[in-house]
């Protein structure tokens, strides 16, 4: 027996045993309480660094429990497996990089210990719905993560842009989950359980009911409100456009992932669970059509966008179109493809609103065309942010034409079912080359009005560095990082 | 034969190297900044060593049935398989030497680009990589990232130095063949998931072929994903009606841009459909046939009418490969292995031609200021060496006997006259023959207006000056080449006698 001071240390022990699954969550909690103390300090610098420090180790703790394959359950609550790590480690991830470029800022800004504080626990809002085994934790992650997020919307509240969006944000918001709580009561009174896994096992024995039908109904438009679904996408370009740009990074790269993860949770795992006894082909074919309007409408809308921020987000709108083909097909494979494509989409995107971000920073505007010759005002982020459109657009050999090439080769099954729906994705994804180009095009090809060097700030610069290698990396060698989506995809179903 | 054979070195790893050179020679090229003397030299440099090897390579594997090929580890993960495959047979071998060529004779002869000469130069050699890697690939995964990669530093050498519609021409090029190429996707898609029936994706060439022959490929489907290659291939190589980003395309790009894309950029098309759509789906192929036929000579006809009706000579020159490309499709078409000999033949044939007749537009643009055959007239007095060279290329492409364009499609024709006695039915033919008046017209036609007759007044020919000595080296190499080839067809014959037994055994 070890002891310390009288105390006795293998309930220490014992206790971090019993935590582990959450660790990395109990890490950034710790730092969601401490940070904000230090914000009241003289020197506000220190709470980035602090915050740094926190979402540094956490994300080395979930790389070190991926690597180890750790799995284990806390509460029966939240589980830790393949598919948790996966998901946790795109959250942190994001949130590295948007604490990442906040480091400049915190400098002279009020409240930043209250930033980074609600960064942290949106995080672990997302994270617990990433291991959510049951509705309760799934509604108070998905809940944790929003509500934070509309107060990081409104962060720069001298701004009316900054609060006219944290307003819609927050009435959408708050009626889409009013309206998702009320499916999953439904569901709840349907098969007297929140466990997903046993709602599973009643939904497959059970015929369908008018129940089911409204229950099925309510939780698609609630959720898709979240996941910016078309028909339910209409906040998201002005929420983007409003929100300090890198709240938008972090929505558009983070937020939106964890929308999906609700969608695979509740459909993949409750609805689709007879997958094995026949499917259930009217859903699945509910979310083909689904996915099918979303990518169109998303691309064609952003093909006429002006503003770089909206044409990102519209941008969202339609790649969120493409994962939810996962829906539809609902194998294996096509997971593992999704939740690469996931992956990609952190840094691709990310990475653009961090370019945007960065402009922004030094006085550019977020008009297209007022990019125009950027390629000669600061080489290597015009060069980074070419590298991030084509990687949209899935142009070979970068990152996202690997997850899209792997995506949509998933839904080209032997029976041939989807095969218009590919088609569909993509001659979306060739189109949408032509908006993704035109950015390009005003950087590297159109002269600009001045030559002035643009400085960058040193943080941005590795965050854009960190996205642009990862794009390419994961482009060219896609071998290491699918692998761990197929481990994903099978833990996932293994839930089943 | 011995003698060489102990000189070649076969230790040296040429296939991967054909593909590395060029992506170091435009990291290098680019390095160079603001000098325009150097990033030229340095371009001629990579593209010269690549010209070297790929030759090495053809003699290194002329005593082996001419295959080559080499694999490196890549992807394997439980559902996929990707190796960078790589390889050569007969008529990749003509592609890869063809591009080298090309690419070398592009940077002899470009000096007049002295914006960002070394961004031009890094961008002419990226695409030769891209088109380098679309004729070794030998996996489907690799192919289409070559076939895509080649795209666009094109797109950036349209839009970036080419003429005063630039901006909508280097966007239409880089949106229609990004379409068609994504369509072609879904076809490779069906492929490869049909061909591993259920276990993990092997996108090589060799594992499709395989299902291929072993009868996993109905007719149903092999018609339907003939159809999604096709379209794909069609619109690059291109066939009327998916034609219309050519002429805009190549009237705008630079000399160099217009160079590679007509000479090597469209065989990638014609080179796709024999490789991957005769070889793998046989019958698709012959469900197809009659529709190619009719494409092709549609292409043919129409590429030789839109000819007769162009002011520039650039957009001449641009219909003029529409209509060439055409032969190429009327030889595979045929589906005979002579046909797709002659096919393969007037692809290399048309890719020497056409460089010529670009360069010669190139030349005239810059000189005179002007390509309006209008405003042109009586040039060969001020400039006889370029009046002999256009003189030369214009022959050479209407198929003047003794020429490489004549045996090529001299061929193709007799191949299609063969297929037609086989169907009995003789009258298309009449189709094929038109056009070869029409082309001997337009030519002739444009010669006359241009270079002969009296000096014309419309422009200022006062400073006009002859051919200099870069674009005289690179225009009598390329009509040497044309030469040594018209009478000797059997060099090129040689290399194209083997080829996979599939293709020469097909119907």
């Amino acid at each position: 027996m070890m002891d310390l001071f009288g105390l006795d240390l293998t309930i220490i022990n014992d206790v971090v045993k019993e935590l582990m699954p959450i660790m990395p969550q109990v890490i950034l909690i710790i730092a969601a309480i401490i940070v904000p103390v230090f914000g009241y300090g003289k020197r506000k610098g220190i709470t980035a660094w602090l915050s740094l420090a926190a979402v540094t180790s956490a994300l080395a703790l979930t790389i070190f429990l991926i690597y180890d394959s750790y799995s284990g359950s806390f509460l029966n609550l939240f589980e830790f497996n393949e598919f948790t790590g996966f998901m946790m480690l795109i959250f942190m991830l994001v949130l590295f990089l948007v604490v990442l470029i906040s480091l400049t800022e915190s400098e002279n800004r009020k409240h930043s210990g209250e930033y980074f504080s609600l960064l942290f626990v949106a995080t672990i809002g997302m994270t617990f719905v990433a291991g959510a085994t049951d509705l309760i934790t799934l509604f108070v992650g998905i809940e944790l993560a929003s509500i934070s997020s509309y107060a990081l919307v409104a962060f720069r509240k001298n701004d009316p842009r900054s609060a006219e969006a944290a307003v819609k944000f927050l009435i959408i918001g708050g009626v889409s989950t009013a309206i998702s709580l009320y499916g999953m009561s439904l569901l709840y009174g349907m098969t007297g359980t929140t466990e997903l896994a046993a709602v599973a096992d009643y939904l497959a024995a059970g015929d369908f009911t008018w129940v089911y039908i409204v229950a099925v109904i309510m939780l698609i438009a609630g959720f898709g409100f979240k996941l910016a679904l078309v028909p339910f996408h209409a906040w998201a370009p002005d929420v983007y456009e409003g929100a300090p740009t890198p709240v938008a990074t972090f929505l558009a790269a983070g937020s939106n992932k964890m929308g999906f993860i609700i969608f695979f949770k509740i459909f993949l795992i409750a609805f689709v669970a007879a997958q094995t006894v026949g499917g259930v082909p009217e859903l699945q074919w509910l979310f083909a059509i689904l996915a099918g309007v979303t990518m169109t409408v998303g691309n064609i809308i952003a093909i006429t966008q002006t503003s770089i921020k909206r044409m990102l987000a519209y941008s969202s709108i339609a790649q969120a179109g493409y994962v939810l083909i996962v829906l539809a097909v609902a194998t294996e494979y096509i997971l593992a493809g999704g939740l690469f494509h996931m992956m990609t989409h952190v840094f691709m995107k990310g990475g653009a609103f961090i370019v945007v971000a960065a402009l922004c920073a030094r006085g550019i505007g977020e008009y297209i065309s007022d990019y125009k010759g950027l390629a000669k005002r600061a080489p290597l982020v015009a060069a980074a942010m070419g590298l991030f459109m084509f990687s949209l657009a899935g142009i070979p050999p970068l990152a996202g034409f690997a997850s899209k090439f792997i995506l949509f080769s998933g839904a080209v099954t032997a029976e041939g079912t989807w095969i218009w729906l590919v088609a569909l994705a993509v001659i979306n994804s060739a189109l949408s080359l032509y908006y993704y180009a035109r950015v390009v095009k005003a950087m590297f090809v159109d002269k600009g009005a001045t030559t002035e060097k643009i400085r960058v700030p040193h943080s941005f610069k590795f965050a854009i560095a960190i996205c642009a290698v990862a794009t390419v990396a994961m482009g060219l060698y896609l071998g290491p990082i699918m692998e761990i989506c197929e481990a994903a995809a099978a833990a996932f179903f293994a839930m089943v | 034969m011995d003698f060489l054979s102990s000189l070649s070195i076969p230790s040296l790893p040429i296939l991967p190297l054909l593909l590395i050179l060029p992506i170091l020679g435009a990291v290098f090229c680019f390095l160079i900044k603001n000098d325009r003397r150097h990033t030229r030299h340095m371009a001629i440099l990579f593209s010269g060593v690549t010209l070297a090897l790929s030759l090495l390579l053809l003699y290194d594997i002329s005593s082996r049935g001419y295959v080559e090929s080499e694999s490196y580890a890549w992807i394997n993960t439980a559902y996929l398989q990707m190796n960078l495959d790589i390889g050569v047979d007969g008529m990749s071998m003509l592609m890869v030497l063809l591009t080298a060529l090309l690419v070398l004779m592009v940077a002899i002869f470009s000096d007049t680009e002295s914006e960002r000469s070394n961004s031009f130069f890094a961008l002419i050699m990226a695409t030769q990589a891209g088109l380098m890697g679309v004729y070794l690939a030998q996996d489907y995964f690799l192919f289409f990232i070559f076939w895509e990669v080649a795209l666009i530093p094109m797109f950036f050498l349209i839009a970036g130095w080419g003429g005063p519609r630039r901006h909508y021409a280097s966007m239409k090029f880089l949106i229609y063949t990004h379409v068609a190429s994504m369509i072609m996707l879904i076809g490779i898609f069906m492929l490869v998931i049909t061909a591993a029936d259920g276990g993990v994706l092997n996108f090589s060439f060799e594992a499709v072929k395989a299902a291929s022959a072993a009868g996993l490929f109905t007719t149903t489907f092999q018609v339907v994903v003939f159809g999604l290659l096709f379209f794909g291939f069609a619109v690059k190589m291109p066939l009327v009606p998916f034609h219309t980003w050519l002429p805009d395309a190549h009237v705008e790009a630079p000399t160099a841009g217009s160079v590679l894309l007509a000479g090597v950029m469209l065989k990638m098309g014609s080179y796709a459909i024999i490789r991957i759509c005769l070889e793998v789906l046989p019958e698709g192929a012959i469900a197809w046939q009659t529709v190619m036929i009719v494409l092709a000579l549609v292409a043919i006809l129409y590429g030789a009418y839109a000819c007769i009706a162009q002011k520039d000579l650039k957009k001449m020159v641009a219909f003029s490969s529409i209509s060439h490309m055409g032969f190429v499709l009327l030889g595979i078409a045929t589906l005979s292995g002579i046909g797709i000999q002659f096919a393969i033949f007037q692809m290399f044939a048309h890719g020497l031609i056409t460089s010529v007749l670009f360069m010669v537009c190139g030349i005239v643009g810059h000189n005179t200021g002007t390509r309006d055959i209008p405003l042109l007239g009586g040039l060969a007095g001020k400039m006889p060496i370029f009046a002999g060279f256009m003189m030369f290329g214009f022959l050479a492409s209407l198929g003047l006997p003794g020429l490489i364009g004549f045996v090529a499609e001299f061929g193709v024709l007799m191949a299609f006259f063969d297929y037609l006695m086989g169907i009995d039915v003789l009258w298309p033919i009449v189709f094929a023959l038109a056009s070869l008046m029409l082309t001997a017209g337009y030519f002739t036609w444009a010669m006359q207006r241009s270079i002969f007759g009296k000096e014309t007044t419309k422009i200022d020919m006062s400073n006009v000056h002859d051919v200099n000595r870069r674009e005289g080296v690179a225009l009598g190499l390329l009509c040497a080449l044309i030469a040594l080839f018209g009478i000797m067809p059997w060099l090129i014959m040689d290399v194209l006698a083997e080829m996979p037994l599939v293709l020469l055994g097909v119907v």
